[in-house]
């Protein structure tokens, strides 16, 4: 019973925090979404943990313990090739980046040379 | 050599150079052949820059190291942008012998192909062509890629390479930045580019070390065999960038 009740308290807990972040504009909504269904769904298997029995039997889990421990290997693989991805586009998006940032400072360092001279002749 | 009335652009991408920069730049404006240089400082430290502006040549400066795939693919963009009809690749630590700049133009000049690459390893032999366990490493891939291509490569990981405008718009695109010269052969094959080789001499970097250590050579392989394999099975024109 008291597992039971410290992992309700844990769950309320982990989506009173990922609120409060989403309000401090830490993290945006698009990224706390996830996080907010996790944490739904922590509070939901917390509460009714006779499904969880249920599952892990049918799944052949001797222990619930280890059948827990095992869907949560399961989640954090998937979540961090998912952050993986998420950086992978950062990097590529970077670099796109730096490319048009040399780009334009060449163009840009070609005007101004050109207008320097323009007015450089109009003076003379 | 302006025959063809084409414009002609020279990549010359630079990493810490500063050694060997001026040199090559000097050297490339030796050459009888009409055109323009563009060097791609990608991210140097050591004044790479200011050599190069010393010298009153183009230089693009990359806020940060990319690497080399998007350290060229920056001159594929200046390419496109500058409506260059020939872009040719050479490296700028002195490694690539601008005597054969002509040889090496003249396939894409004349449209015959749409990349021409420098390969060390098409007789007579007669420059630097690399350390053994290296030239391993480089055999290995040029049979792999053409095997997988079904055409001769022997060159698997020579940079001095010419491009016409097609190859520039497919690369300008999407580049592979990892290993961008094997990667590319496939994308090549991938996309209907036409290619070819012609014989060069290399010689060894005047300055700088090689990106490529000996020790890192096997796992450098394992690397490459695989992001070819990917390669191969990618659906768009190239890397994703």
């Amino acid at each position: 019973m008291n597992a039971k009740v410290l992992s309700v308290f844990l769950a309320l807990v982990l989506f009173v925090f990922i609120v409060e972040l989403v309000r401090r504009e830490k993290l945006t909504f698009k990224y706390a979404a996830g996080w907010i269904l996790v944490s739904l769904a922590g509070l939901l298997l917390s509460v009714f943990d006779g499904f969880l029995h249920a599952v892990s039997r049918v799944f052949g889990f001797e222990l619930l313990s280890n059948f827990i421990f095992f869907a949560m290997i399961c989640v954090f693989v998937f979540l961090s090739l998912l952050l993986t991805i998420l950086l992978c586009q950062q990097n590529s998006r970077n670099d796109r980046m730096a490319q048009k940032i040399g780009l334009l400072e060449n163009k840009l360092e070609k005007i101004t040379k050109r207008m320097d001279a323009d007015t450089n002749s109009r003076e003379t | 050599m302006k025959a063809t009335g084409k414009k002609i652009l020279v990549i010359v991408p630079a990493y810490n150079e500063s050694g060997s920069i001026k040199g090559t730049l000097q050297e490339i404006r030796q050459t009888a052949i009409d055109l323009d240089v563009v060097v791609i400082d990608d991210g140097s430290t050591d004044g790479t820059r200011d050599d190069v502006s010393s010298l009153g040549e183009e230089v693009v400066s990359l806020p940060f190291n990319l690497g080399i795939g998007g350290a060229v693919q920056t001159g594929f963009l200046y390419a496109e942008e500058n409506d260059y009809d020939v872009v040719v690749r050479i490296d700028g630590d002195g490694q690539h012998d601008v005597r054969y700049l002509g040889d090496l133009l003249q396939p894409v000049l004349n449209d015959e192909v749409d990349i021409v690459v420098g390969s060390r390893f098409i007789p007579p032999f007669l420059g630097y062509r690399s350390s053994l366990i290296r030239r391993v490493g480089i055999h290995f891939f040029a049979n792999l890629l053409s095997w997988l291509t079904r055409s001769r490569i022997t060159d698997s990981t020579s940079g001095f390479q010419a491009f016409h405008r097609n190859a520039v718009k497919v690369f300008a695109e999407s580049y592979p930045h990892d290993f961008p010269e094997p990667e590319s052969v496939v994308v090549a094959k991938r996309t209907g580019l036409r290619m070819k080789e012609v014989p060069v001499q290399m010689r060894k970097r005047s300055a700088g070390h090689s990106s490529i250590r000996y020790l890192v050579t096997l796992y450098y392989m394992v690397k490459v065999t695989f992001a070819v394999f990917i390669s191969m099975i990618k659906k768009q024109g190239g890397a994703q960038s």
